[in-house]
């Protein structure tokens, strides 16, 4: 299992003995040891894998790491977290998945399911896509965020509200929404970029970054 | 006052229990409870307040967030300071203003030449009486004492806002200005004497 | 924590991002970094007479001479650069060679020369000097392979050599699309460091 260490908040470093790591094509930015890199294409499901991405745009370019050596990974001064999944699934935006090995499943999930109309909306709004990119498995995952990121829980008696464009990802068993405030509708509808929130219920982790899109 | 808190140096989190407070709007990030968005105006000056906004660009969309709950704020991932007011005056730029308690009054007041290069309105805002204020900084604020004998000075970009019985005058150095005409050198400083705090981002301003 | 001139740090970082240096003579700063200051000092462009001679001595890039000034005087000088971390280095008959644009300022005693690596600055000799940094700066010891982007900088240490990823090696024998259509990421170039001595990684990519 390559073994994930933060450097610093904004620096990563990944072991690898014969072993093979993920990451956002261009993040590399030092190796030692010999170090092999091959162009990847997002996760391991197949041709629909591929058609989806096709039709979502929301592929991401991945460089696949082989060998024995440590390589270190950075992105534009984002700051990098280690989420540890423990058997469930991370949803995630593409632009903020860094790095990621083969303990864990990638797929694309159609946010336009969850909550229907709420993720066509956020889709529309974000320019990202109504697809989300999904993390599942045993294992570190490593995700980017603009300033620190911030993790929110979510409880049943504490639904959250977010602004679609400082939403990174969630997870747990939550259901997003569109919400509805008249006011806040109203008033930001005049050119300010937000016309709507995103409310999430359930139970969970949702993760926001402290910057918006 | 309204509590203000810094879950991380980027993020400012208010606690509304039943009350009201003013953001600079979309900086919005998540909350939760039950809490209402409307739009606002700073200043609260009336037409000529609109006015005098109007003609030096110095206005600032604002809204005000009022019921019970968390509220996070955050913009561009800019540090964020907080400043807790005691019958006191504060002098920003209204451009890193990002949040304030509905207690406190704002204005607009002329402040001389700043516009010129900088492209920031000739007017700075000033927040007064009693209450939390947070600030944007590109970078982590500092905050600078000015004493009677030691004044500051300070590169208009770098430049946030002050508090404090403090007098601001604009030092054109003619040896600077010279080599500085192109890019982003500074054309001229800032000095500020009396007695008070100056509060400046390690940047310029975005 | 408010900052006067009696509780300023001695030539310190006041946070990863200001630094306060202690000025008696003259010192070189990169051009446009001063956000704040006590005490008397004047900024100079290195064409003005009166310093010729530092000049000669200290300065020998003609290619960078408009993006550097000395400061003059007493006092207390605050240096931030963008947000950027600062990083203070102490120099002890060595060399060390930075991103040009990454420079922030040295003592009159190093001297600062144009590196072979374009874009970059070698000062040598024995001196305190400032790099600004995207992120903390990581130190690595040879062999290693970088990313030039994230490069700032090496020391005491041979030119670096440029390393191509094989598979683009042979793209490039079979003109296939690398070399024109698809662009190249610090995966397929890296520069390759050998040798004695560190290597200077910023904490991003840009």
């Amino acid at each position: 299992m390559p073994k994930y260490q933060l450097i610093n908040e904004k620096l990563l470093e990944v072991e690898l003995s014969n072993e093979e790591v993920l990451a956002k094509r261009g993040a590399m930015i030092a190796t030692t040891g010999e170090i092999r890199f091959a162009p990847a294409a997002l996760g391991n499901e197949g041709m629909q894998g591929m058609a989806m991405r096709a039709v979502t745009s929301e592929g991401m370019g991945l460089m696949r790491a082989t060998g024995r050596g440590t390589v270190l990974y950075a992105r534009m001064g984002m700051h990098i977290h280690l989420v540890q999944l423990t058997g469930e699934t991370l949803y995630i935006e593409s632009s903020s998945v860094l790095a990621f090995d083969n303990n864990v499943r990638t797929g694309t999930y159609f946010q336009g399911n969850s909550g229907g109309v709420g993720g066509i909306v956020r889709g529309a709004a974000t320019g990202q896509g109504l697809w989300t990119t999904t993390l599942e498995g045993r294992g570190d995952v490593a995700i980017l965020s603009v300033g620190e990121l911030i993790a929110l829980p979510v409880t049943a008696s504490n639904p959250v509200h977010v602004d679609p464009n400082a939403y990174i990802g969630h997870k747990g068993n939550l259901q997003s929404q569109v919400a509805t405030d008249v006011g806040w509708k109203t008033f930001m509808g005049q050119g300010s970029g937000e016309s709507f929130q995103l409310k999430f219920v359930g139970e969970g982790t949702l993760y926001v970054q402290p910057s918006e899109r | 006052m309204t509590p203000f808190s810094l879950p991380n140096p980027r993020l400012l989190r208010v606690d509304l229990r039943g009350n009201s407070m003013m953001a600079r709007a979309g900086s919005m990030v998540a909350y939760d409870g039950q809490v209402k968005f409307d739009k606002a105006i700073l200043g609260g000056e009336g037409v000529f307040g609109a006015l005098k906004r109007k003609a030096t660009g110095e206005g600032v969309p604002l809204m005000t967030c009022s019921g019970t709950g968390a509220v996070y704020f955050a913009q561009d991932a800019a540090h964020v300071m907080i400043l807790p007011l005691q019958n006191e005056k504060l002098w920003v730029e209204s451009s890193s203003l990002l949040a304030l308690d509905s207690g406190l009054k704002t204005n607009t007041t002329f402040t001389g030449l700043r516009g010129v290069s900088t492209g920031q309105g000739l007017f700075t805002t000033t927040v007064e009486g009693t209450g939390n204020v947070a600030m944007l900084s590109h970078g982590t604020p500092l905050e600078l004492e000015v004493g009677p004998s030691y004044p500051l000075f300070v590169d208009p970009d770098a430049f946030l806002g002050y508090s404090g019985q403090l007098q601001q005058e604009f030092i054109f150095d003619i040896n600077w200005k010279t080599f500085v005409g192109e890019g982003s050198g500074e054309s001229f400083q800032l000095k500020f004497s009396g007695q008070g705090t100056v509060y400046i981002q390690p940047n310029e301003r975005k | 924590m408010k900052l006067n001139p009696s509780n300023l740090p001695h030539n310190d970082n006041v946070n990863s991002y200001a630094f306060c240096m202690d000025v008696n003579g003259e010192v070189f700063i990169q051009k446009g970094r001063m956000i704040a200051y006590y005490g008397q000092l004047r900024f100079e462009s290195l064409g003005s007479g009166p310093l010729d001679m530092i000049v000669q001595t200290a300065f020998n890039s003609p290619l960078y001479a408009r993006d550097f000034i000395v400061v003059t005087g007493k006092g207390q000088l605050l240096l931030g650069d963008r947000g950027r971390n600062i990083n203070y280095f102490d120099l002890e008959d060595g060399n060390l060679t930075v991103k040009a644009s990454y420079v922030l300022g040295f003592e009159k005693n190093l001297v600062c020369r144009q590196s072979i690596m374009p874009g970059y600055l070698t000062l040598l000799g024995t001196g305190k000097f400032l790099a600004s940094s995207n992120g903390p700066v990581h130190f690595m010891e040879p062999p290693v392979r970088v990313d030039e982007q994230a490069l700032l900088g090496w020391a005491d240490l041979p030119c670096p050599s440029y390393y191509y990823d094989h598979a683009h090696v042979r793209n490039a024998l079979q003109a296939v699309g690398t070399l024109t259509g698809v662009r190249r990421t610090g995966e397929e170039e890296q520069l390759e460091f050998l040798g004695k001595g560190a290597v200077l990684i910023q904490s991003s990519e840009l």
